[in-house]
């Protein structure tokens, strides 16, 4: 795999080379109420803006946003033309972290032909974005509080599904290619890029061993005996009813999820007939598995989070052959009752022990 | 690439009256449609939105297709404003079906209760075009009152089919009726003898599933001999959405045809 290193100034120059021919985001710095927020992502225009920030732990988005639209038309109708008409610019996407990455096996399980579907399941919508999208990936350089891939398995720095990784070391980056399309990233700028030396390898490699040791440390009270992908959640009804006690079904968590991939058509009318929507849809809504008839086999809103968190560790599982919880954090960074993800799975653990 | 959310306009050809609340459609997809003994699809109602229903007709039939609807929501109450020759939008086959090959040679029970005979008329149907490859049918189809009872126009053809039996229930004691009276359960207490090598395929409410799924399992039947027609949100139909989830499975995918062995882990899968 090849490795340079690029210079600070150098990368932000590369940004705004990609930015001629791609649509590029970075995440930024911005203040809510002079309160500095979770940086995020902004379209960069004819300049690369010095609020870029590439330091820290995930930008409060995740990359599913531009992959699978909170909202986005999938069908115009009535119509004899059997092709999806996908809008799906080629784009430049600077900053998921590790666990973005992982959440995006998710989606390509799920949305892409793999050895789950056959051919005729492929998503265009999904797909040719996708296809589109250049992922330039970050070595985590400070977790949140909230932070904890490595008790799922993971890890603060990607080991694969990135086109390009950067790595902060003194003065710039450690660059490493990933794909062909990371290649391409990188054709025509060996102006802006150096020899990478050992000295910055010997950094990079000594970040990444400091960064899962401070994850994994402030994690340990919530450890558990059982391995992430062996978990059983089964539970009983009193310590669901307890571990949901907060939940009031607002679904932040499922839309923050780097996982979470259901949706909800909607129809309506439009121009010249009707059109279909694909809408993000949320598991903790009580009408989500109801039927036609009224029934409803998750009626209850316990059942519905037991659902939601087993669906992460267990369903996913057994499906896809993937835990899909990434420990990127954000359920609990967003949730207004302060469930935190960690507590209740050691909360259900502890309590299938104990029976 | 293909796009998997567009529906095929079809025009209703027949709209037929079962009960106060249940009708039967036919329709003539404009593009190839066809499906398996079981499958479902998903119907459009132009604007209002998609619900996902089996069809019941029989699948050897391909140029047009039959759904039997009981009016339960808005989708269906729609669809209820629309006249013969106007257009809805379909999309499928989706789900697993029936594997008649597994009947082969076997005593086939269909339990019914509803209008979840609708369904099981298509599976009906597909066997009667090879009754000799089966050793016995037997449909035992539960309804509310005998108002309520659909294909009553059809059933007597059915009786008269080859190795085939139909016995019928309703749950309460009515001034027109002199049959059996009871919730479906009644008509399995003489089930056949071989119960070790005999199918049950069932459909109907999730309360009338739960019940004789029991009462087949008391009998004899083998859990993976005893096939239920699964009732979840089937949105997408392509295991994507979410929303028929059921543990690991996904009931647009995997069902919506599910033997109760499959389903067992599940404290209460109806």
């Amino acid at each position: 795999m090849k490795e340079v290193f690029i210079g600070r100034e150098n990368l932000v120059r590369l940004i705004g080379r990609w930015a001629k021919d791609y649509r590029v985001y970075v995440p930024v710095t911005f203040e809510i109420m002079n309160e500095p927020e979770t940086p995020d992502y902004a379209l960069v225009g004819d300049e690369v803006p010095d609020t870029m920030e590439l330091r820290g732990a995930a930008p409060a988005t995740s990359p599913k946003t531009f992959l699978f639209y909170p909202r986005e038309v999938v069908s115009h109708y009535p119509s004899s033309d059997d092709s999806a008409q996908v809008d799906a610019p080629p784009t430049v996407l600077v900053g998921p972290r590790a666990c973005d990455l992982r959440g995006l096996q998710k989606f390509d399980k799920v949305y892409w032909s793999t050895e789950h579907f056959t051919e005729e399941y492929d998503d265009p919508f999904y797909i040719e974005k996708r296809k589109n999208t250049f992922i330039v990936s970050l070595d985590c350089t400070g977790a949140k509080e909230t932070c904890f891939c490595t008790t799922v398995g993971g890890s603060p720095h990607p080991e694969d599904g990135y086109d390009l990784n950067l790595a902060p070391v003194e003065g710039g980056y450690v660059v490493a290619v990933g794909s062909e399309k990371g290649e391409a990233l990188l054709a025509g700028s060996d102006d802006l890029v150096n020899q990478l030396n050992d000295t910055q390898t010997q950094e990079r490699d000594r970040n990444r061993r400091s960064m899962t040791e401070a994850v994994t440390r402030q994690n340990a009270e919530f450890s558990v005996d059982t391995p992430h992908d062996k978990m059983d959640l089964e539970g009983t009804r009193e310590v669901w009813a307890d571990v949901t006690q907060n939940c009031v079904g607002c679904g932040a968590c499922n839309r923050t999820c780097p996982t979470c991939t259901c949706f909800l058509l909607v129809d309506q009318q439009a121009k010249g007939g009707y059109e279909r929507t694909r809408n993000w849809d949320t598991c903790l809504s009580i009408g989500f598995a109801r039927t036609g008839g009224g029934g409803n086999s998750r009626a209850e809103l316990p059942q519905r989070l037991e659902n939601r968190l087993r669906c992460k560790f267990e369903h996913s599982r057994d499906r896809y052959g993937i835990v899909t919880c990434t420990g990127c954090g954000r359920c609990i960074d967003v949730c207004m009752g302060r469930i935190d993800m960690r507590q209740a799975i050691r909360d259900v653990v502890t309590e299938m022990a104990k029976a | 690439m293909k796009n998997i959310y567009r529906p095929i306009e079809s025009v209703i050809e027949d709209i037929k009256p079962e009960t106060s609340n249940i009708t039967t459609y036919r329709f003539r997809p404009k593009e190839p449609l066809t499906f398996a003994a079981g499958q479902f699809v998903e119907l459009t109602v132009p604007g209002v939105g998609e619900a996902p229903f089996t069809p019941s007709s029989n699948p050897n039939v391909k140029d047009t297709l039959e759904i039997t609807i009981m009016r339960v929501g808005r989708v269906t109450e729609a669809l209820e404003g629309l006249k013969v020759g106007e257009t809805v939008g379909l999309r499928g086959p989706y789900g697993n079906g029936y594997d008649l090959s597994d009947f082969d040679g076997k005593e086939i029970l269909i339990i019914g209760g509803g209008v979840g005979l609708a369904p099981l008329r298509s599976l009906i149907l597909a066997l009667f075009d090879n009754i000799d490859r089966y050793k016995g049918i037997s449909i035992r189809y539960g309804a509310r009152t005998p108002d309520d009872i659909v294909y009553r126009d059809l059933i007597p053809e059915w009786e008269k089919m080859k190795n085939t039996e139909v016995m019928l229930t309703i749950d309460a004691p009515h001034p027109e009726w002199s049959g059996t009276v009871g919730v479906v359960t009644v008509l399995l207490e003489r089930v056949p003898a071989a119960t070790e090598t005999a199918v049950a395929c069932v459909c109907g409410p999730p309360i009338m599933l739960k019940f004789v799924n029991l009462k087949l399992l008391e009998k004899g039947f083998k859990p993976e001999n005893i096939y239920h027609s699964m009732e979840r949100n089937m949105s997408c139909g392509l295991g994507k959405c979410g929303h028929c989830m059921m543990g690991e499975f996904y009931i647009c995918k995997d069902g919506p045809v599910m033997t109760a062995a499959q389903i067992e882990k599940f404290e209460d899968p109806f």
